[in-house]
């Protein structure tokens, strides 16, 4: 392979000009979107996407730059680019980056899969989309019907000046259904098996049939018009049971992203924000209640937030970031991993060829409950409360305490029973307090992992491929709805 | 920077090639530079080069999208084949009637020299400078400096050719004290036009009165916004009800009450390439004319932006608003404005007897109910409480929900001056004026992490 010789030749000429360390990645990524609206194709693309960058560390200071023209003089001309980049950042320098001494790798990863999505005639993809879109239409209060699918795949190669020499090879689906119905000015929307685009997995076309969009198309149907004639949710403090797609969303936003380590040392500070999560609190602040433990585990079979490596050659890890309720670890880089006395966790990760890695999430999961139990056996269990489902809404504050989010359906519990469809559902809460307040998780039975592939970080903006497994909890005295 | 000829030169070979078929083709591409800093230390130090060519194929009325990020002839070529054969496994588009017929633009600038050519070693000296003086108050300052090189360039089978660079600077900076931080931003074209002494000082005196911030009360408040508010708030009404699919679905809150009023006399919002502060591309990405488009005049629902096929579908005209052939979303509003008043942010603090001074928001969403626009988002580097006329105190960031129909139609002044905020990159932009709303609602605030 041409590429990898002259991005070879390159980082030794790097060396040679005096920097410590550079590493360099050349990505090719084909991408496939669909998206279908009532009986149209909104949107149909094939997206081809390749090139190389080049990260390097000089006198202590980064520098970067990257391209698309795969030719032997423009490797080395990115290369004196980089250079001349990170001697710019060096004239500001405070505090020279000093790197972890993580091994240096030499190894291939490869995604499993049984069918290969981009093998799978187009005309079967969209078949599948409009017989879901034509069972949610059947009603015509459902004014939009919409169905989206999309694949990924991703050829990685990176090398560094320490002698890594990693190949990976990653292959991505997913799909949803989302039904909107409008009557005298209502709009309710619901989506299977999740909203903004469904799930996804690292598996082939084998993950798009698992996901039985038409034997769930008619259950999505009935419950946006249900909600159209529902009581709008009330503003009260009650008790709170998630769902497992939503619970999977609370733990990114209020988890995941405070326990990013550059996040936690200010370095996202003028963008995405902080984290309450300060290196003062690692090991001795109670994050939730005694039942709560979170990993970060980037070696789960078929999930998108899985890798062989990450993009700076270390090593898929997993590990605790909440242990019995405590805080116990970040998600960290080789960077940032030393200045806590630590080795990297292995959570670097870049959306392309064009971008820095930066610390990301990886699978970042809540434990299921010890005991077997259901998310009706849950229910059964609350005298007074609201069960919540699928993401609708979400915003958090700059160090991830304040959040809101809203959902697509709630139900009113008494007495252990589902009495009431309520519409537009709101909850909010400080974070600890919130995950303080978690008295019941569900057990392995009811745990499931939602790919996400749409979480946002950096400047330039960088959408990364995470995941989160969760089975429904409950949250005793949380604020329900806004009181004005 | 490629240029023109080139650029045209490969699109125009690929149109031979395939002499049989009705093809459109998008080619973007330029270089990005992005300085980030924090704790004033350079941190992250980027240089890209890419681009991107959307080859759009059309059978009749069956279309094919394929994109890829090369200029060479055998993968183009490969890419518009395999743009037939997507064409051909689709359905019928029964609002296609065929790619748009060659127009004459109106001239706009958005190219600077100054700031294609400014280079890394230029935005570390203007950011060390900025530390410098952030030093003398004992601040550190973090934000992003980045400067930008790009071409759009627009060709179809019917002959049309679209063509024009642009450039971008755009800065952030927040400083950071021990007690909270500041902030100030610019965006131009020409990096030459940001007065970085000018936000600097800004940026640093909102730190400064950052400081000691107490909680409040929750509940309904006079509010001032300043512009970076706005402009995250317009980029969220823009998604939920000034595009063309937000209208025809019905989500949209002008679906089915154009003429009507949502908002008060005194708001006019309105897509527009030719503004004082900037000017924007003049042709969409199908090279269609843009045009000006009103959306609210004086409170009164008038339209929302279209382009050719959804403009089909709703019986409306197209206003030259086509997004990337292969984006979801459709047509989108690309340069929106808020018409400017006769105040100021200092003339709006005085006339005000207790209310609150907001500097930017933070993680908006606008999908809580977007037939009311019902928004929620928290505030960010400086709240500060206003009694008689006067900055009193520092207050906790809050948490505000708030229907935005309802929040335009209780402004009680705007601000004469405005700022340019980028949007999805040097080719989109809002412009913002600060406005003065009565009882906006306020309903959470940040809270201190609790430790055992």
């Amino acid at each position: 392979m041409e590429i990898k010789d002259w991005l070879k030749e390159a980082l030794a000429n790097l060396r040679r000009a005096g920097a410590e360390y550079a590493d360099a990645r050349y990505l090719d990524r084909v991408t496939e979107s669909i998206t279908v609206r009532n009986e149209q194709v909104a949107a149909l693309s094939r997206n081809q996407d390749r090139g190389f960058g080049i990260r390097v560390l000089y006198r202590g200071s980064w520098g970067f730059a990257a391209s698309a023209e795969l030719a032997e003089p423009e490797v080395e001309a990115v290369a004196k680019r980089a250079l001349e980049v990170a001697k710019a950042s060096y004239l500001t320098q405070r505090r020279p980056v000093r790197l972890d001494d993580s091994s240096p790798y030499v190894d291939t990863y490869r995604t499993a899969f049984e069918v290969d999505p981009f093998a799978v005639p187009l005309d079967e993809k969209l078949e599948l989309l409009f017989s879901a879109l034509k069972i949610l239409r059947f009603d015509p209060r459902v004014r939009m019907a919409e169905g989206t699918m999309r694949f990924f795949k991703t050829a990685k190669l990176f090398i560094s000046s320490e002698g890594a020499e990693l190949s990976q090879e990653f292959l991505e689906s997913g799909a949803g259904i989302q039904a909107t119905a409008i009557q005298n000015g209502e709009v309710q929307r619901r989506s299977y098996p999740n909203s903004f685009g469904g799930n996804f997995a690292a598996k082939g076309y084998e993950f798009i049939e698992f996901l039985k969009l038409v034997e769930n198309a008619e259950r999505t149907r009935e419950e946006a018009l249900a909600l159209l004639a529902a009581e709008p949710c009330p503003a009260r403090k009650t008790d709170l049971i998630i769902d497992s797609s939503q619970l999977g969303l609370q733990i990114h936003e209020s988890c995941g992203h405070p326990s990013e380590l550059d996040r936690a040392l200010g370095m996202e500070i003028s963008y995405a924000g902080g984290s309450f999560l300060t290196p003062d609190k690692l090991g001795k602040f109670r994050y939730g209640s005694e039942i709560v433990n979170i990993y970060a585990d980037a070696t789960i079979p078929s999930s998108i937030g899985s890798f062989g490596y990450d993009d700076e050659g270390v090593k898929a890890q997993r590990y605790p970031l909440i242990e019995a309720g405590l805080f116990v670890n970040y998600l960290t880089s080789r960077e940032t991993a030393p200045l806590l006395g630590k080795r990297s966790g292995g959570a670097m990760r870049a959306a392309s060829w064009s971008h820095i890695p930066l610390i990301r999430m990886v699978n970042i999961n809540l434990e299921p409950g010890e005991e077997e139990l259901s998310l009706e056996d849950l229910i059964a269990d609350t005298e007074d409360g609201i069960f919540v489902s699928t993401n609708r809404s979400w915003s958090i504050d700059d160090l991830r305490l304040n959040f809101q989010f809203g959902c697509e359906l709630a139900w009113e519990i008494k007495h252990g029973k589902r009495v009431r469809l309520l519409k537009n559902p709101l909850y909010t809460g400080i974070t600890p307090q919130f995950w303080g307040s978690c008295d019941a998780i569900c057990g392995k039975s009811e745990w499931r992992l939602w790919g996400l592939p749409n979480c946002g970080k950096g400047e330039p903006p960088q959408v990364m491929h995470v995941a989160h497994g969760a089975a429904p909890a409950r949250f005793r005295d949380v604020e329900v709805g806004v009181r004005r | 920077m490629i240029g023109r000829e080139r650029i045209l030169e490969s699109l125009k070979r690929l149109l031979k090639r395939l002499p049989g078929e009705q093809l459109e083709l998008v080619y973007t591409g330029g270089r990005s530079d992005l300085t980030r800093y924090t704790r004033s230390e350079i941190h992250q130090n980027v240089s890209v080069e890419n681009m991107q060519v959307y080859i759009r194929v059309s059978l009749g009325k069956r279309l094919g999208v394929v994109t890829v990020n090369t200029l060479e002839e055998g993968p183009l070529l490969e890419a518009a084949k395999q743009a037939v054969e997507l064409a051909r496994r689709q359905p019928e588009n029964p609002y296609f009637e065929g790619f748009p017929e060659p127009a004459k633009y109106e001239e706009t600038t958005t190219y600077f020299e100054a700031t294609a050519e400014f280079t890394h070693r230029e935005r570390a000296e203007v950011v060390k400078r900025i530390f410098r003086e952030a030093e003398k108050l004992g601040f550190e300052v973090s934000g992003a400096f980045s400067t930008s090189a790009g071409e759009i360039a627009v060709l179809n089978s019917n002959g049309l050719e679209a063509y024009q660079p642009l450039t971008g600077a755009e800065i952030s900076l927040v400083p950071v004290s021990s007690e909270g931080m500041g902030y100030a931003g610019a965006f131009s074209h020409d990096v030459t036009q940001i007065g970085f002494e000018r936000l600097a000082a800004r940026a640093l005196e909102r730190c400064s009165l950052n400081k000691a911030q107490k909680e409040i009360p929750l509940g309904q408040y006079d509010v001032i916004l300043e512009p970076g508010c706005l402009a995250e708030v317009m980029n969220w009404l823009s998604l939920i009800a000034f595009r063309a699919q937000a209208f025809i679905e019905g989500t949209s809150f002008l679906a089915g009450r154009l003429g009507e009023r949502s908002m008060g006399e005194n708001i006019t919002i309105y897509d527009s390439i030719h503004e004082p502060e900037a000017e924007g591309l003049p042709f969409d990405f199908q090279g269609f004319p843009k045009q000006r488009v009103t959306l609210i005049e004086r409170g009164i629902n008038r339209g929302v932006v279209f382009d050719l096929m959804s403009a089909n579908q709703a019986k409306a005209k197209p206003t030259g608003h086509a997004g990337p052939p292969d984006s979801p979303y459709g047509p989108m509003p690309w340069n929106i404005c808020l018409e400017p008043g006769d105040s100021s942010v200092e003339e709006m603090i005085a006339s005000c007897g207790k209310g609150l001074l907001v500097t930017r928001f933070h993680y908006l969403n606008g999908f809580l109910d977007p037939k009311r626009a019902m928004m929620t988002g928290m505030t960010r580097y400086g709240t500060f409480l206003i009694e008689n006329g006067r900055l009193k105190q520092a207050v906790k960031n809050l948490r505000w929900t708030e229907s935005m129909l309802r929040a335009f139609s209780n402004v009680r002044a705007i601000s004469r001056e405005r700022e340019v905020f980028s949007y999805g990159g040097a080719a989109g932009f809002a412009i913002m004026p600060a406005v003065y709303i009565e009882d906006f609602t306020f309903t959470g605030a940040q809270k201190e992490a609790i430790t055992d």
